[in-house]
């Protein structure tokens, strides 16, 4: 068979497990495992719309996920209307704030673009903490927000059972892997990458760099609100420091980070490499010492960014290409999606969904 | 209207040690152009630094500031030699070194967690000698700690301007600033002045934490509060300028005493913060700072 | 009507003046060089035509309209294209992809995009390397990138900076050869250039600046034996007798 059919094949099937998974996992504790793991996938794919793609470092991104997991709750809570519905206005409005935020900022250098994104998600976070209500809208300051219980609903957005949420999700995973696909294979996807390698030259060449940067931005920050209502949804629960304090936002960004920013795959094979590591440090090692899982995955993205600074997948995609290619017999230059090098947004296959 | 003079007084007194605790960071960022975002983390090593030392050894504060400093110059010398020097090598010619800006990143990470790993999350504070006191002129009341603040912030902030001024490695450290490959051609090594800044400006933070703990507490991410904090000082006093810094962190310091007398905390904060966002927007450059190519 | 004109332009920085009201214009189809000693304000020049920053007063007229508030993306769109005198190709990626982003300024689809692509790189004899990362090129190749990528936005009128800069002899001519048939395509070239082979080989006329001011123009035989233009390249110990 080609490369192209191997490859396509290993990604069919890998989609086919991850869909089959629940009718032979029935623990909710492994669903939630399951579930949390492809939250971080989808947080971090879509992360790396702006800091893989447009080239600059977000790093408050979880502000939105806040954004949108309390615009949905608060359209529920106080006003009724569906969740489905309340994600939508979250995410536009997260997209809003997004591009007034990304207009004055994006074309500033990197560093200080990460400290405008730390500062502003800080101050979101801290005037939530302080803020009880503000007119009519009940924030409930630093004590978060509770979703009553309200039973197996879809329109309420609420399940009973484990399943319904990580199908949801592996969804939303799936069509955000497919969306950055989409976009590196297309007019938008060239430009961002022009723009991010060399922005005078793409500017000659007619690219409005800082538009196609505002437009990543708008289009990962909707797409990050709408797993917050999921996650809103999924627990019931959430409060100010956990959903929009620096600990996600920066581990979103390091995950993908370490994964492989700029790479369609890479933040899913980062989470997927991660998470599971984060999960069991912490259980293992959490009492003896607290924040010890931390450290080491401080310490792994440091090592990663000394080593590795692109990340680890694209030592990884060499060698499922070497490998591929073996078994396939194929040439160098592959007609599969890994190696054309037509664009160096490449795919990998997501074997390693389990 | 006493009130009002003790806020502007007290403002004044903490603004010169936000300007201190700012001035490491303007520092690094003056000679290598990169943005430390570890510095808070590096303030925290200092405050758990003093707070260890007279927590063990009961020694006055003062005599403090003569061991933890040159502790912290050695540990950012070193880090920057180990960590931070490899990854910048790598990326010289790169025109954004955004892996720089991710490994701070990480090693704030890293050195936050691992306090919290080894002394756990509670807030501390220690009782020295100085804790507590103060003396009034008139009706307005000055806490000694805070007082004695001040004053070694003046004082740091002047001997580091004519260290950079007057002392051989002083000028050498502009000319890096100024123009890093005329600096290296002139026979100044590059590395090693940058090893030498990072140094000074974690030393500095030292500084900034004997001076601070005394009324603060400590806990492990108390870097968080203080690095945005120097951060906004950093940037409405232009990156790189030590009289910057200083005024900046005089601004902050006095709004942050004055804004409450009239309105509620959280607006304060969220004041700042805006007047923050508001600067990047306006001139970036902020007071002092030279223009950059954004 | 002449596609570029540019009128009383003067240009400062700060204290600098780096352009002083000079006077060019390039008539369709034609071919106008430009010479002058190092520093003379000729890459200033281009910064301004092409949009990278506005002249402290003059105007420039491209078809017509002035180009004043006008990006440089804009100014592509509208047909004026130009390279960079140290190229820059976006090296992490293949050559057929840097001219695909020139491409896509006139198509939304990325087939198209890719069959603009690959009929440029033959004109330009790149096609064989077009699956080549672009940051491991040789110069000349990259010299001829440079040019692909701006052929590859259908301009009207193409602004050459220093493209034969670091080529060998062989190279010069194939470089030459190519920008003539650039212009029997159809495309109007301005170009600076220092190979005085090149330029009189290419140029319809020349105009020659020294410290940011016109001192001649014309055909190329005659400005290269312009009093004027032979002190400024030899200094004064060199003019006619």
């Amino acid at each position: 068979m080609s490369r192209k059919q191997l490859d396509l094949t290993l990604m069919g099937l890998a989609g086919l497990v991850s869909f089959g998974l629940p009718l032979v996992i029935s623990s909710p504790t492994y669903l939630q495992i399951l579930i949390l793991l492809f939250f971080y996938a989808y947080l971090t794919t879509a992360w790396n719309l702006v800091g893989g793609f447009a080239g600059v470092l977000p790093m408050g991104h979880a502000v939105f996920v806040g954004i949108g997991a309390y615009t949905s709750t608060i359209l529920t809570l106080q006003y009724g209307i569906s969740p489905w519905i309340g994600m939508i206005v979250g995410g536009l409005l997260a997209s809003g704030v997004g591009v007034l935020i990304g207009k004055p900022t994006l074309r500033m250098r990197g560093a200080y673009f990460a400290l405008c994104t730390i500062a502003f998600a800080e101050g979101v976070r801290v005037m939530i903490e302080n803020i009880d209500t503000l007119g009519p809208i009940k924030l409930n300051g630093p004590r978060g927000l509770l979703i009553p219980l309200k039973g197996d609903s879809f329109w309420n957005y609420q399940f009973m059972h484990k399943a319904p949420y990580y199908y949801i999700i592996l969804v939303m995973l799936m069509l955000v892997l497919a969306l950055t696909w989409i976009i590196s294979k297309s007019k938008i996807g060239y430009y961002l990458a022009a723009g991010g390698d060399e922005p005078e030259a793409a500017e000659a060449l007619g690219v409005n760099v800082a538009k196609y940067k505002l437009m990543s931005m708008a289009l990962s920050c909707f797409l990050t609100a709408l797993a917050g209502t999921f996650y809103a949804q999924l627990m019931l629960y959430f409060y100010p420091k956990g959903l929009l304090g620096l600990d996600l936002s920066f581990e979103i960004a390091f995950i993908a980070l370490i994964g492989g920013r700029g790479m369609i795959a890479g933040p899913l094979v980062g989470a997927l490499a991660l998470r599971p590591l984060n999960e069991f440090t912490r259980i293992y090692l959490g009492d003896q010492l607290p924040g010890l899982h931390l450290v080491i995955f401080g310490l792994i993205l440091i090592l990663v960014m000394l080593f590795q600074p692109k990340g680890l997948t694209p030592s990884l995609a060499r060698i499922y290409d070497r490998l591929a290619n073996r078994i396939t017999g194929a040439g160098k230059s592959g007609s599969g999606t890994i190696g054309s090098g037509e664009t160096s947004f490449k795919t990998t296959s997501r074997e390693g969904a389990k | 209207m006493t009130a009002l003079i003790q806020a502007v007084l007290n403002g004044i007194m903490m603004g010169a040690m936000y300007g201190l605790t700012a001035l490491g960071l303007t520092l690094i960022f003056g000679v290598m152009k990169v943005v430390n975002f570890a510095h808070g983390s590096l303030l925290m090593v200092g405050m758990f630094a003093a707070y260890w030392l007279i927590k063990l050894t009961g020694i006055h504060p003062y005599l403090a500031l003569l061991i933890v400093p040159p502790f912290l110059f050695l540990f950012g010398y070193f880090l920057q030699d180990i960590v931070i020097k490899p990854v910048f090598k790598a990326e010289q010619q790169v025109r954004e070194p955004l892996t720089v800006i991710i490994v701070t990143t990480g090693v704030w990470y890293v050195l936050d967690n691992l306090a919290l790993m080894l002394f756990g999350a509670e807030y501390r504070t220690v009782h020295t000698a100085i804790t507590g006191t103060s003396f009034s002129i008139g009706e307005l009341i000055v806490s000694v700690p805070k007082f004695s603040g001040f004053v070694v912030s003046m004082g740091t902030a002047a001997a580091l301007w004519l260290f950079m001024r007057k002392t051989r490695i002083g000028k050498a450290l502009q000319a890096t600033s100024l123009d890093r490959e005329a600096a290296n051609l002139m026979g100044i090594n590059q590395y090693r002045i940058y090893n030498l800044a990072f140094g000074i400006g974690t030393a500095i933070a030292g500084v900034a934490g004997c001076v601070i703990m005394p009324f603060y507490s400590v806990y492990p991410s108390v870097g968080v509060v203080f690095d945005i904090r120097a951060f906004i000082i950093v940037v409405l006093g232009g990156l790189g300028s030590i009289q910057g810094a200083m005024l900046g962190g005089l601004v902050v310091g006095l709004i942050e005493s004055v804004f409450p007398l009239f309105m509620t905390s959280t607006w304060t904060e969220a004041i700042i913060y805006a007047i923050f966002l508001v600067i990047l927007f306006v001139k970036p450059s902020g007071f002092f700072g030279h223009k950059q190519d954004w | 009507m002449n596609i570029l004109e540019v009128s009383g332009v003067t240009k400062h920085f700060g204290g600098l003046t780096a352009i002083n009201d000079v006077d060019l214009h390039i008539a369709e189809g034609e071919i106008l060089g430009l010479i002058g000693p190092n520093g003379a304000g000729k890459s200033t020049m281009f910064n301004c035509v092409a949009g990278v920053f506005p002249p402290s007063s003059g105007v420039i007229r491209f078809k017509g309209e002035s180009i004043a508030g006008k990006k440089p993306w804009d100014l592509c769109r509208l047909g004026l294209a130009r390279t960079f005198q140290i190229v820059k190709p976006f090296a992490s990626r293949t050559v057929l992809y840097n001219v695909m982003v020139g491409a896509f300024l006139r198509t939304g689809s990325t087939r198209k995009a890719r069959e603009k692509a690959e009929e440029v790189l033959v004109t330009l004899q790149l096609d064989h390397r077009k699956n080549q990362v672009s940051g491991n090129l040789t110069i000349a190749d990259r010299k001829r990138l440079e040019i692909a990528k701006a052929l590859a936005t259908d301009p009207e009128l193409l602004l050459l900076d220093e493209v034969m800069a670091g080529l060998r002899p062989t190279e010069v001519d194939e470089m030459i050869a190519i920008i003539k048939r650039l212009r029997d395509g159809g495309v109007t070239v301005f170009v600076i250039e220092h190979i005085m082979r090149a330029v009189m080989a290419l140029s319809d006329r020349v105009a020659v600046i020294q410290f940011g001011q016109k001192i001649a123009e014309g055909k190329p035989e005659d400005v290269t034996r312009d009093e004027k233009v032979i002190k400024a390249y030899l200094g004064s110990d060199y003019g006619a007798a």
